[in-house]
């Protein structure tokens, strides 16, 4: 222990965030490993998006773009101990204001992008932080309700607006050459990369500030938080905020990926596929959405075929949904800690097994 | 007491205000006038049968089921799945929708069953993971109604339907469904029913006792937890009696989930947390705006948009201005 | 080990709430027919050995016998149809419900209520007053009465009632005294009591609980001499 303590700084960052350095490396090599493997270039062939590659390029890109969204809801669930059924709505609309940013604005490409990405996150970030001004009169149960009924409105809405083609929504074709994910998709790679890092990279260091300290007094009673003498109002608005911003984010990416904007980006779907992987991964850890995020989406990819087993022919990615359902009732009833949390308990009961059960003396509980 | 008279005259202003604008905006059409009323005490009973679950297991148990809608709609798919099912044909259709309704209904209970025993109990510590539990039920009651009858919505053909529902009755010169009536005088008996039972029974005393001090009830000598399943299956059954007897006019798609879910928590909202009455009046109230909205958007706005949104409206309406509700507590 | 003249014998209960080690061996026998108290500081403990002995915070270890049977690991229905009515704090009857239905709900068995209509009505005649009404019309000192009332409608043969006297005027406490002695003929008491006037005239024993342990016990004649003890661990002379 003491040695660690000597050592420089960097060297100390360097060792603890050893796996993280490793799967960064890995994903950075990745789409160039995949490309020396199969023989396919991880530039596509003649500028059109072909081979292997390219292939698993727009599926980690996908991976990516659900992890920064699966870290945004774990900032308020995990936490902040916030629950909100409506995360789809900061997603959706961080992705139809870049559409409209990019399709009806007039502007170039480049210019678009930039008008789209800032009016996106203000949006998401003033919406955030009205929807958290509600919280003061609504906890728990009720403010979930309220972001449900929000978030559906707005879908609904949406979805019938004549202005964004109702249902059918609009293609993107007006994109920045460089990241035009047909072009260039690795270089859309990177920066998706990029974004997992630096989202995943603040939240670690806003949860390590004294602010995020609240939050965590938050989660776990908001009431005493109050009474130790924080204004607790202030830091949920400021963790919703954030959530929605950084989801906004994820959203913007989405829509450039698939180079069409429509109400599905607003749908349930992407509150409940955060959620799902915020809990199964571990709710209220790094790594937890990460490992969520990447775990569900690459299974899906990976089992969304036909398997025969003796005569009988079961097609998994039809009854995805269904399965994914079953797994998340099965963790939450089972493994509440989810992958992460299970794991660290597991290692820490290990470790401390002879150790005597720590106990703490109440100074004034009881009667 | 005199909040409680408040709260009587707002429910009455309330009720005129919708009754006066549907009226002016029908331009003296009494039977257009008729049918909106008609068709908002139609909604409001379904709302009713999907929110007095809600209610009252929000009350007893602190468990907001979002599942409350899936079985809604489990109770329209099985029984619609019934009456159009090649093996039943030999059965009279005037018997076939009846036990239909029947089946659906005990299929509903089973599943309240097996959703507070096996995936609720274990969690009563952890209030939190019930919600989002309940939350991830409700997905996979949808997917696996999907994978059982698809993505398409299914719509009941009067033409070959009971006799009921193929009978219509005429009021200010505008056709209305017969068995549209039907459905408002089975809700009401069931408020009266309900209602009786949480009044005049041993056990509706403790579903009331518990909604106060559930632990107290316990200590007492009562088994709990027994209530809590029998109230919650119960829930769940009327639940999907609502769906059974909506099917034949509404059919059964995938979307019915959450077009009654969002509405039956408008109503657990509007009526006050546990108040048996506020649910019952809750439900009508919310009835009619959707039904006066509808109309209105349909005929003056030449869309139907503001209908769907109507009871998210009035939910984040009713939480923004009067959380409580209208018999709710004054410290939630 | 057991005494047979004992209704109750908790030995040596450890209660956690949540991380917090609340009782930490806290030993209570009560005899057959007599009132026994729970003497201590608010936050010793007492409350905790009552909500432990009816099951709602479960103890971690020691035991608890009430006849001889152990109640450890019985859920709190059950405990209470083997026979401990509890009167809980703060009067928590249910408001909402009308006075009759609060005893109605108290009923093991169909039948108990009219069996002892009488006597509740004889102990504390308010009740027949406001029979019809809810329970959140009464004023605190009837409250109090229901609540024990509620734990008279069934054969009970251990009560345990948690500060009967707390926010109530003197002139009903008396009354209360009265009604409390008046039952006890009939049943085992075991009584939290913060109110040492209230607590000397009622009670035969005591049982002194600080910080969550049970540190003395014995006659209650006899601690009304014994200033020193009293001082130490209820700071009243």
């Amino acid at each position: 222990m003491k040695a660690v303590k000597t050592q420089p700084l960097w060297r100390r960052t360097l060792q603890s965030n050893i796996g993280y350095l490793a799967v960064v490396f890995f994903l950075v090599i990745f789409p160039h490993l995949v490309g020396w493997m199969t023989g396919d270039s991880p530039f596509g062939v003649n500028g059109r998006p072909r081979g292997q590659s390219v292939f698993w390029q727009s599926v980690f890109i996908e991976v990516f773009i659900l992890t920064i969204l699966a870290m945004s809801y774990n900032l308020i669930f995990g936490f902040t101990g916030v629950i909100s059924f409506g995360h789809a709505l900061f997603f959706g609309l961080g992705g139809y204001i870049m559409g409209l940013a990019l399709e009806r604005s007039g502007l170039g490409a480049e210019a678009a992008l930039l008008l789209g990405a800032v009016i996106g996150v203000v949006v998401c970030g003033v919406l955030g932080f009205l929807m958290g001004l509600v919280s003061l009169r609504l906890r728990g149960v009720y403010f979930a309700i309220f972001t449900l009924a929000i978030a559906e409105m707005v879908a609904i809405y949406i979805g019938r607006w004549p202005v964004t083609n109702a249902e059918d929504g609009f293609p993107l074709a007006n994109m920045p050459e460089l990241i035009n994910p047909t072009r260039n998709r690795l270089t859309y790679y990177y920066l998706a990369l990029l974004l997992v890092i630096i989202t995943f990279l603040f939240i670690r260091r806003l949860m390590n500030s004294p602010t995020g300290k609240v939050l965590l007094a938050i989660r776990e009673n908001e009431n005493r938080a109050q009474a130790i003498g924080y204004n607790t109002l202030t830091y949920k608005l400021l963790a919703i905020a954030l959530a929605g911003m950084i989801a906004a984010g994820a959203g913007m990416l989405h829509v450039i990926l698939n180079r069409k904007v429509g109400p599905e980006i607003l749908s349930v779907t992407y509150t409940v596929d955060p959620l799902l992987m915020t809990i199964i991964g571990g709710v209220g850890t790094f790594s937890g959405p990460i490992i969520g995020a990447a775990g569900l989406h690459l299974s899906e990819r990976i089992f969304n075929r036909e398997f025969v087993i003796g005569t009988t022919s079961v097609n998994i990615g039809e009854n995805w949904s269904l399965i994914l359902g079953i797994i998340f009732v099965v963790v939450v009833l089972v493994f509440p800690q989810g992958i992460v949390g299970t794991w660290t308990r597991w290692r820490s009961r290990r470790g401390t097994a002879r150790a005597p059960a720590p106990t703490v003396r109440a100074a004034n509980a009881g009667d | 007491m005199t909040r409680t008279r408040n709260t009587y005259l707002l429910i009455v202003g309330l009720t005129a205000a919708l009754l006066v604008f549907s009226f002016l905006t029908s331009a003296g059409d009494l039977g257009s006038f008729g049918t909106t009323v008609l068709s908002g005490l139609f909604l409001g009973a379904l709302y009713f049968l999907v929110a007095s679950g809600l209610s009252i297991v929000f009350g007893l148990m602190d468990i907001l089921n979002f599942a409350q809608g899936a079985y809604f709609m489990i109770g329209a798919y099985v029984t619609f799945a019934l009456f159009h099912s090649n093996m039943f044909q030999g059965i009279d259709a005037n018997l076939r929708f009846p036990l239909g309704v029947i089946v659906a209904t005990g299929v509903g209970a089973l599943f309240g069953v097996i959703l507070e025993r096996v995936l609720l109990r274990p969690l009563y510590a952890r209030p939190v993971f019930q919600l989002v539990l309940t939350f991830g039920v409700a997905i996979v009651f949808g997917e696996a109604l999907k994978a059982i009858w698809g993505t398409e919505a299914y719509s009941w053909n009067p033409n070959t339907s009971f006799g009921i529902h193929q009978s219509q009755f005429e009021i200010f010169g505008r056709q209305f469904g017969t068995y549209r009536l039907v459905v408002i005088a089975v809700g009401a008996l069931l408020i009266v029913l309900i209602g009786l039972l949480l009044q005049r029974t041993r056990i509706g005393i403790i579903i009331r006792a518990g909604v106060e001090d559930s632990e107290m009830v316990s200590a007492l000598g009562i088994n709990v937890r027994a209530v809590f399943t029998m109230v919650f299956t119960l829930g769940c059954a009327v639940a999907a009696f609502g769906g059974a007897i909506a099917a034949p006019f509404l059919g059964a798609n995938l979307g019915m989930g959450n077009a009654f879910l969002l509405p039956g928590i408008a109503v657990v909202v509007l009526g006050g947390l546990g108040s048996y009455t506020g649910t019952a009046i809750g439900s009508f109230l919310v009835g009619l705006a959707v039904a006066v909205v509808a109309k209105f958007s349909a005929e003056f706005l030449n869309q139907t948009v503001w209908s769907s949104m109507t009871p998210m409206l009035l939910l984040i309406l009713i939480l923004l201005l009067r959380p409580s509700g209208l018999f709710g507590k004054e410290s939630r | 080990m057991t005494d047979r003249n004992n209704v109750l014998e908790v030995q040596a209960i450890h209660t956690f709430i949540g991380q917090f080690h609340i009782l930490e061996g806290v030993s209570v026998a009560v005899p057959k027919g007599s009132i026994t108290v729970l003497l201590g500081r608010n936050g010793a403990g007492k409350t905790t050995t009552l909500r432990s002995i009816m099951g709602l915070t479960p103890p971690s270890q020691g035991s608890i016998l009430l006849d001889g049977q152990s109640l450890v690991g019985r859920r709190p229905y059950t405990i209470a149809q083997m026979g401990v009515g509890y009167v809980p704090e703060h009067r928590a009857i249910f408001k909402e419900l009308s006075v009759r239905e609060n005893l109605v709900i108290a009923q093991r068995q169909r039948g108990d209520l009219e069996r002892r209509t009488e006597f509740i009505f004889e102990l504390f005649p308010d009740l027949e007053r406001f029979y019809h009404l809810p329970g959140g019309n009464l004023s605190g000192g009837q409250q109090q009465m229901l609540a024990i009332a509620r734990a008279l409608v069934p054969d009970n043969r251990l009560l345990l009632i948690d500060e009967p006297s707390e926010g109530l005027a003197p002139v009903i406490i008396e009354h209360l005294i009265a009604a409390i002695r008046k039952l006890a003929a009939q049943a085992t008491v075991l009584l939290v009591e913060q109110n040492f006037r209230v607590a000397s005239l009622l009670a035969d024993r005591y049982v002194i609980i600080d910080d969550g342990q049970s540190v003395a016990t014995g006659a209650m004649q006899d601690l009304r001499h014994d200033e020193a003890l009293v001082h130490k661990y209820l700071g009243v002379a």
